[in-house]
């Protein structure tokens, strides 16, 4: 009896709302292994997993010739650093995003560094989400489950615009001249797509 | 709480990393007082950490995994083992002494005094600062060439486009005129950033960008 509870109440636990399907779940354990008990086959796997990724980030920055420079300065961040996720803050794969993003900055910054005397570190700026720092609530965990679903139900402009301003790093001057639209017209697409990113996250958070 | 705030285009380039430094440093200050805009950043961090993870894996050309750990072991670890910031961090904190009472204000006039923060934080066509306007004080009226956004530290003012407190993110561009006027109770305290953007459409500066429109 006590272990059908058991399971019972496991797999109401998986299927609730505003918990992480087993993809995610599984990055989270990982990464857990690595904090806990340094294990290297752990980090194997986020290595071979999200090394590919963050090259194509960098690559998709503009920062091809550092790409593979960047993606060793984020993978040591994320060994050393693993005891400092949190899982109830932020999935895995936002967590590196927010390192990755910061060690791009930093390279742009170090390359820049002869103009000016720079007093404010990168992490003061962007900061990675952790403990104190970082306002948790389920809504926001069951957001970036839906978050992927979401995007690809943008229509293919609003998508378009999102990724070349998000992920591309360009200036929105830059991107309305790629696309040859009126550069209030990019904007009124970002924001559109922001909006309808917005509703139908909380749609499904309901 | 604070009543104004930067809007989501403005959010979402801080989250992806292309605001300018020096307009990061005011998003990153509003930030730090303000809990909403902080839930919104969760938000946009998502869509980066989503869009990082949809994206086409690249080969890592230069080592494996069991090289990359052999470098890794050989590396001594800093004294400092992580850049990850694990509390709520003020930015101005480093840049600041400890009290308002004890930065070194330079007069501008009898109302206005001002403490440059531009040589600190570079660049050119960017000026960063901090003014304190004495309690019910009047700015002269102006515009401004580029953009100036003013987040406020402590007191408040108004002006023709609305009344602002502590926290609030507020912007004007060249198409505004105004004229601030302090709030009776306090002197009010605020970072002013004015940026004067460069922008550069061919490949090669682009990478440049980010510092360029310091």
């Amino acid at each position: 009896m006590a272990q059908t509870s058991v399971i019972r109440s496991k797999v109401r636990h998986m299927s609730a709302p505003g918990t992480r399907d087993q993809d995610t779940q599984k990055w989270v354990d990982l990464l857990h292994q690595v904090a806990h008990h340094r294990d290297r086959e752990a980090f194997r796997q986020i290595y071979d997993h999200f090394a590919p990724r963050i090259k194509a980030y960098a690559m998709n920055q503009g920062v091809s010739q550092q790409a593979d420079e960047l993606v060793q300065e984020v993978m040591t961040s994320v060994w050393r650093s693993a005891d400092k996720y949190a899982d109830s803050l932020a999935s895995v794969s936002t967590w590196i995003f927010t390192i990755t993003r910061n060690q791009r900055i930093d390279l742009l910054r170090k390359a820049g560094r002869m103009q000016a005397e720079i007093k404010v570190e990168t992490e003061e700026l962007w900061q990675i989400p952790s403990e104190d720092n970082t306002v948790s609530s389920i809504q926001q965990l069951s957001a970036q489950r839906h978050l992927s679903k979401s995007i690809s139900e943008l229509p293919e402009e609003q998508m378009i615009a999102v990724k070349k301003v998000y992920y591309e790093g360009k200036t929105h001057q830059e991107v309305a001249a790629e696309l040859n639209i009126p550069l209030g017209t990019l904007k009124g697409r970002l924001r559109l797509s922001m909006q309808k990113l917005r509703v139908m996250l909380e749609a499904k958070e309901l | 709480m604070s009543g104004y705030h930067p809007d989501e285009i403005t959010l979402m380039d801080y989250s992806a990393g292309s605001l300018s430094l020096a307009q990061s440093l005011a998003v990153a200050v509003h930030l730090f007082m303000c809990g909403q805009c902080r839930g919104q950043l969760e938000q946009l961090n998502a869509l980066g950490g989503t869009l990082l993870a949809q994206s086409d894996p690249q080969a890592v050309e230069v080592q494996g995994f069991d090289d990359f750990m052999d470098t890794l072991d050989a590396k001594p670890e800093p004294q400092i083992t992580t850049k990850v910031q694990s509390r709520l961090y003020n930015p101005l904190q480093n840049l600041l002494p400890d009290s308002f009472d004890a930065i070194p204000w330079r007069k501008q006039t009898k109302d206005i005094a001002e403490y440059d923060l531009t040589k600190q934080l570079a660049g050119q066509g960017v000026r960063v600062a901090l003014q304190k306007i004495r309690a019910g004080a009047k700015v002269p009226p102006h515009s401004h060439r580029g953009q100036e956004t003013t987040v406020i530290l402590s007191g408040g003012f108004s002006d023709e486009l609305g009344v602002y407190h502590k926290g609030d993110f507020v912007t004007r561009d060249a198409s505004h005129r105004h004229t601030p006027t302090a709030l009776q109770n306090e002197d009010c305290i605020c970072l002013t950033v004015l940026d004067a953007p460069i922008y550069f459409v061919s490949g090669f500066y682009r990478l440049l960008n980010p510092f360029m429109r310091w």
